[in-house]
């Protein structure tokens, strides 16, 4: 019976081997690597720097370079203007189509498109829209004598409106596709009770309707600027991180130490701070789903 | 009679803003669409031309002549290896996670959410340099490894929770009839969550077909994957807007047709369960 008992556990434990095999090789192993790099000063352009021990060093770099905290800046910025937008979008348009009885499944697929599109796509498609000879956008401004600059990639804030604009339109439809399975899960009882107490319909929204459907919004919210928080692709072929560097985002900024400056220590160490904040991130993460499940 | 016509007014009013939300949304993308349909004149006119004569010349030109027909089968190649991997390696573990419960699993949960949450930047660096190692750069082998680790979080997730709705009255009938856990699990597991199966394969086939930091830190002119080479036609000389629209097309049209197959699961696989569709 013993021997049983062992050889099952056995059994469980060699399930649970390959997963793990592959992700301690593929994430957890380069991660001590990068631990290993950052404490040295290993640049291309200095040859024998991958034998130089700095300590901490670039570390304490991080936080005196004025390009990382630009790039922080922007990014928070981004991250807390597309997650805002797309709660309130993704809100009122999943009340909506959770009003309606016909063509529901095909609206809501409809909806669903951006997400699908590559975001690499995304971020060529409104270069394409954008482009100042012949850009839908340029032809409509023109067209309706809209008050907008015709070139809004060419200015610091408009840059990044339009960055925030190109992720909205990708990710709004995440939101409301969140918010609706909530609204679809959220029972009659409440409702039927604010009808006979003849609450109104803004009230039972206030005071029924978003209570419920909470919890949902706030797993939404964070895995959104989690999300938001990696933005890469976008920006990469859209920008290029410019005007001058009004929209490199953290994670620009690393790839451009990285694989165009070739400081690799520097590099490391960058990644490192950003594995810790979307750590921390995860963490809460995982608290909610767990207190959820409960 | 008062309370009717308001319904139909109120249903009147979320059919228009639906629409409209709609038609601005899918405009941009209607557009790219139709652009890789268009000679170079009807592009670029102002304004913009709605009726013209298609043409397949976009694409011709892309994939015979500038070689993304090898872009896109680098592409198939990596995202059917990478899916075909993930599924072997993280199909036992999402299995055991669902029937047997352990002491350690709280940790090794913990241990795939925090893999889930890794940006691929942090890990870019450290695989490129491992990998030029191992001389894996440039070769299908290092960005099908790399595409595999990353959906095994999600493919373990995703799985668990199709094998915890099979009924384990199942499992103990197929251990009384003789069957060990392997064959249980191969033969009673597997089958019973069919749809659950294809769905998870297509989300991961997605991932990394749409994925493109990894793939261009790792490929090179051999193996670069269609989003890689995309930015190719971008050039000092001008950019390829036609071209650019047709491969844009390409990478974009089969995803969309595959996402609405699997339109029921889309909110469980992106919320790593939190959420249930």
């Amino acid at each position: 019976m013993r021997k049983k008992i062992s050889n099952n556990e056995l059994m469980q434990k060699l399930f649970h081997l390959p997963t793990f095999l592959v992700l301690t090789a593929i994430t957890l192993f380069p991660i001590i690597y990068s631990i290993y790099i950052s404490f040295f000063g290993y640049t291309l352009s200095k040859p024998g720097s991958e034998k130089q021990f700095v300590g901490f060093q670039n570390f304490i770099n991080i936080f005196s370079d004025a390009g990382f905290w630009n790039s922080m800046l922007v990014t928070v910025k981004f991250v807390f203007g597309v997650t805002v937008v797309q709660v309130v979008f993704g809100l009122v348009i999943a009340l909506i189509l959770n009003s309606i009885v016909k063509g529901k499944k095909i609206l809501t697929s409809l909806v669903m498109v951006p997400m699908m599109v590559a975001p690499l796509i995304v971020g060529l498609m409104y270069s394409f829209i954008l482009n100042p000879q012949f850009g839908l956008y340029t032809f409509f401004i023109d067209y309706f004598n809209l008050p907008l600059t015709i070139s809004p990639l060419s200015s610091a804030t408009s840059a990044l409106i339009v960055m925030m604009i190109t992720d909205i339109w990708e990710w709004t439809p995440f939101m409301v596709l969140m918010i609706l399975a909530a609204l679809q899960s959220v029972p009659v009882s409440p409702y039927e009770a604010a009808m006979i107490d003849g609450a109104t319909e803004f009230q039972t929204l206030r005071y029924i309707t978003l209570p419920l459907i909470k919890p949902v919004i706030l797993v939404a919210t964070i895995l959104r600027a989690m999300e938001a928080f990696k933005e890469f692709d976008k920006p990469y072929i859209l920008t290029g991180g410019g005007p001058g560097a009004a929209t490199e985002v953290i994670d620009m900024f690393t790839y451009r130490e990285a694989f165009i400056n070739f400081n690799f220590s520097y590099a490391a160490a960058l990644s490192l701070v950003l594995f810790i904040l979307l750590l921390a991130g995860g963490i809460l993460y995982g608290r909610l789903i767990m207190e959820q499940e409960k | 009679m008062n309370i009717n016509k308001k319904r139909v007014f109120k249903n009147i009013l979320a059919y228009t803003f639906i629409i409209l939300f709609l038609a601005i949304t899918l405009t941009p993308y209607f557009w790219l669409i139709v652009t890789s349909f268009k000679t170079r004149m009807d592009a670029f006119t102002i304004p913009p031309k709605l009726i013209f004569t298609p043409t397949f010349d976009n694409y011709r030109t892309a994939f015979l002549d500038k070689g993304f027909l090898s872009n896109f089968k680098n592409s198939l190649i990596v995202a059917i290896f990478s899916t075909f991997f993930s599924m072997v390696v993280g199909l036992p573990s999402a299995y055991a996670f669902s029937r047997f419960p352990m002491k350690g699993d709280h940790f090794l949960y913990f241990y795939l959410l925090a893999t889930r949450f890794t940006p691929v930047i942090v890990l870019a660096l450290p695989l490129y340099m491992i990998m030029s190692k191992f001389h894996l750069l440039n070769t299908f082998t290092g960005i099908i490894i790399a595409h595999t680790a990353f959906n095994l979080a999600f493919v373990v997730w995703m799985m668990k929770g199709f094998f915890d709705a099979v009924p384990a009255e199942i499992d103990d009938a197929s251990r009384v009839d003789g069957c060990s856990r392997l064959g249980t699990f191969l033969r009673m597991a597997i089958p019973l969550t069919i749809n659950g199966l294809a769905a998870t394969t297509i989300f991961c086939a997605i991932n990394s077909w749409n994925e493109f930091l990894m793939a261009l830190i790792l490929t090179g002119h051999f193996t670069a994957t269609l989003p890689v080479a995309i930015p190719g036609l971008l050039t000092p000389q001008g950019t390829f807007w036609g071209q650019i629209a047709a491969v844009g097309s390409v990478i974009t049209i089969p995803v969309l047709v595959l996402s609405i197959v699997v339109q029921k699961y889309m909110i469980k696989g992106m919320t790593f369960g939190a959420v249930k569709g």
